[in-house]
């Protein structure tokens, strides 16, 4: 609640089912009061109005609608246009009363507004109704003419409607310079709010704009704010709402790119928003078009929106990096749009995405290039517009990729263009590095929300395969890109090979030597055999030697006497010996 | 929807008239009516003066949506004036009645 002298509580306040109102006004329209809303034709003053009851009948409080301009039925049938599912809360909580002046009536005098707020009074007490909308009140007023007698029964509304304990909403047409109607203009010095909207055109295009003319009592943002009519109404674009309610997944979607994937620690979150920021020509379409592809290819219902460029043009120029959308157009699992940024302003651009992801209940967006939003336009409102469309998708679990362009002159300086970087979950930015007479694609991570990403720059290759990322090569603290990577790449693959070689050459060589000492063992082994072969000859002859010598010495003994024959011939016996 | 004329049965002229409590815009209006049909026999009018502060619903199922309003229920078709009357040939055309005035 913003500050008040009084003490201020919640219920001073009725929401306005108006997205975006609340916020400016901090929590809608005074309880118990008048607001006006003033604005020229077509402005959508009456569903603004409309759209209060509708909130109002949700929120358990009837309303009625009082219409002075249109028939309750054209009202209604204008309303199917939104998902407020009116004609079941007709009589439920939303009535009409149609105040219509017929053609036919004669004027003949002053008149005031006492029968009708009798006849409304009525009806209200039979309905229980808590809100109440006049709507085109100057339509009936203008049969008075005299400006003081209009300002009289306009005062008698006000009193009534506190009178009535209501809270009462009122549209007229006049803009709060009250230069077409300036009898309304009074309107808003008695009321307790005053909303201005304005459709008016800039540069070209039509921009719907809200403002908090007036809040009695109550700080308020009294800026203009571009809105937009959504299916679900009136929406203000007031950027960032003071509270988040978006879920948050664990999921993790892959990227389309594997190698992307490991640097983000298994993909994108589900739900999130990525931004890709980057130059013109850094292939953040391939990017984009890999994950649409590998989300058709999970069954996922995908709503591709390009700016300036029809879909076909990029069906062929990812189709040239082996990335073939067509068979999901086909089948209807990817739907692209092509949008002309300038054709229309950025608020029904947005509502037309919205729309979009309704219709095709879609899982996935992608928006190439978001930045087109802002483009010819105001930036603020571009900016706002941006940020519209990211917490869209958000809120309804919608994972967003989204590229932005950016001016080629300071590609590292990494600002994007649209403040949407903040609230971005993954950021990643896409520059050319210019080195070694080449310009290669280097994609950064700057940012990814809850996930412990690479901080690593990488090269972003793009071939008839895909799109991946190479290695990183770093060099004297660069990650080296283009053909200096392929120069070290081979430089790396020929010392790796001679390392091989030379390995290989060492294992040959010990095995010879193995071999080598393997075969002395072998013949010391033989040698051994013969040495020990021989001794024991030597040690057989020594024996023979003393057999000899005794027998020679019992036959010398025999023979004393006779000749000793054998003893001169046993010298010359061949006897080997010793070397 | 509509009730039929308050009046009895042959009445040339019926007419009904709305106002709020004594308002000014009423009352005047009560009087200036009063004036124009001051020379009609009362043989030939049925009028109804019908207060919406009291009786809301029959201003409701007769979609009035101004005080004062008057409705010419005979003759047919039905046609309303609203406002106090004090415009005398807008009120008479809404009676019906410029032949009358012309004698």
């Amino acid at each position: 609640m913003r500050d008040r002298d009084a003490g201020a509580e919640a219920s001073d306040k009725i929401s306005s089912g108006i997205v975006g109102f609340d916020e400016i006004t901090g929590g809608g329209l005074p309880r118990g009061r008048v607001t006006v809303v003033l604005g020229g034709a077509g402005c959508g003053k009456t569903i603004f109005a409309l759209q209060g009851l509708v909130a109002g009948a949700k929120a358990g409080e009837p309303g009625l609608f009082v219409t002075f301009e249109e028939n309750p039925e054209q009202i209604m049938k204008d309303a199917k246009r939104f998902d407020w599912k009116l004609s079941a809360m007709k009589g439920k909580g939303v009535e009409f009363f149609d105040a219509q002046l017929s053609q036919a009536i004669i004027q003949g005098g002053e008149f005031d507004l006492l029968g009708l707020l009798a006849v409304i009074g009525a009806k209200i007490k039979q309905l229980g109704c808590k809100r109440v909308v006049f709507d085109g009140l100057d339509v009936l007023l203008g049969h008075l003419g005299d400006p003081a007698l209009i300002r009289g029964e306009i005062l008698r509304l006000r009193e009534w409607v506190y009178a009535a304990g209501l809270t009462g909403m009122v549209t007229a047409k006049a803009d709060e310079h009250g230069h077409s109607a300036s009898d309304y203009a009074f309107l808003q010095f008695i009321a307790d709010c005053v909303i201005s909207l304005q459709h008016r055109v800039t540069a070209g295009a039509a921009i719907r704009m809200i403002r908090v003319a007036k809040y009695r009592g109550d700080a308020h943002s009294a800026n203009e704010l571009p809105f937009t009519i959504t299916k679900g109404g009136i929406e203000v674009a007031c950027g960032t709402s003071p509270e988040l309610h978006h879920s948050v997944s664990m999921e993790r979607v892959t990227s389309g790119v594997e190698r992307l994937d490991a640097m983000l620690r298994g993909g994108y979150y589900r739900g999130s928003a990525v931004l890709i920021s980057g130059a013109p020509g850094t292939s953040k379409t391939s990017l984009v078009a890999a994950f649409a592809a590998a989300a058709c290819e999970r069954k996922e219902r995908t709503v591709y929106v390009s700016f300036d460029e029809a879909p076909a043009q990029i069906i062929r120029n990812v189709a040239s990096i082996g990335i073939d959308l067509t068979p999901y157009v086909k089948s209807g699992v990817l739907t692209m749009c092509s949008l002309r940024a300038r054709a229309d302003n950025p608020e029904a651009h947005v509502a037309r995405i919205r729309t979009l992801l309704d219709r095709q209940q879609a899982r996935n967006l992608i928006v190439d290039p978001l930045s087109a939003l802002a483009q010819s336009f105001d930036q603020a409102i571009g900016d706002r517009a941006a940020v519209q469309v990211l917490d869209v998708a958000k809120g309804l679990g919608i994972t967003t990729l989204s590229t932005s362009l950016l001016a080629n002159a300071a590609p590292l300086s990494e600002e994007t263009p649209l403040g949407i970087s903040t609230i971005a979950d993954t950021w990643m930015h896409v520059s050319y590095v210019s080195n070694a007479g080449e310009r290669n694609r280097a994609l950064t991570i700057i940012k990814s929300r809850g996930t412990s990403h690479s901080n690593q720059v990488r090269e972003l290759i793009l071939s008839d395969a895909g799109v991946t990322l190479a290695d990183a090569y770093i060099s004297d603290g660069e990650v080296l890109m283009g053909t200096l990577r392929w120069e070290r790449e081979n430089e790396d693959r020929r010392a790796k090979q001679t390392a091989q070689t030379e390995s290989h050459l060492q294992q040959k060589q010990a095995e010879l030597a193995l071999a080598e000492s393997r075969l002395r063992i072998e013949a010391a082994r033989t040698e051994q055999a013969l040495r020990e072969a021989d001794l024991q000859r030597v040690l057989g002859a020594r024996v023979a030697l003393k057999e000899l010598d005794r027998v020679e010495t019992v036959e010398r003994a025999s023979r004393r006497g006779g000749e000793s024959t054998l003893l001169a011939a046993a010298p010359r016996r061949p006897v080997r010996v010793h070397r | 929807m509509r009730s039929p004329p308050a009046g009895r049965q042959g009445a040339l002229l019926s007419l009904r008239l709305y106002v709020a409590g004594e308002s000014p815009n009423s009352a005047l209006a009560k009087a200036n009516l009063n004036a124009a049909l001051a020379h009609l026999p009362k043989s030939e009018l049925t009028l109804e003066v019908i207060d919406v502060l009291c009786h809301p619903e029959r201003g409701l199922a007769d979609g009035v949506l101004v005080t004062p309003t008057l409705i010419r229920l005979v003759p047919t078709p039905e046609q309303r004036v609203i406002g106090n009357l004090r415009d005398r040939s807008a009120l008479l055309a809404g009676l019906g009645f410029e032949e009358v005035q012309g004698e």
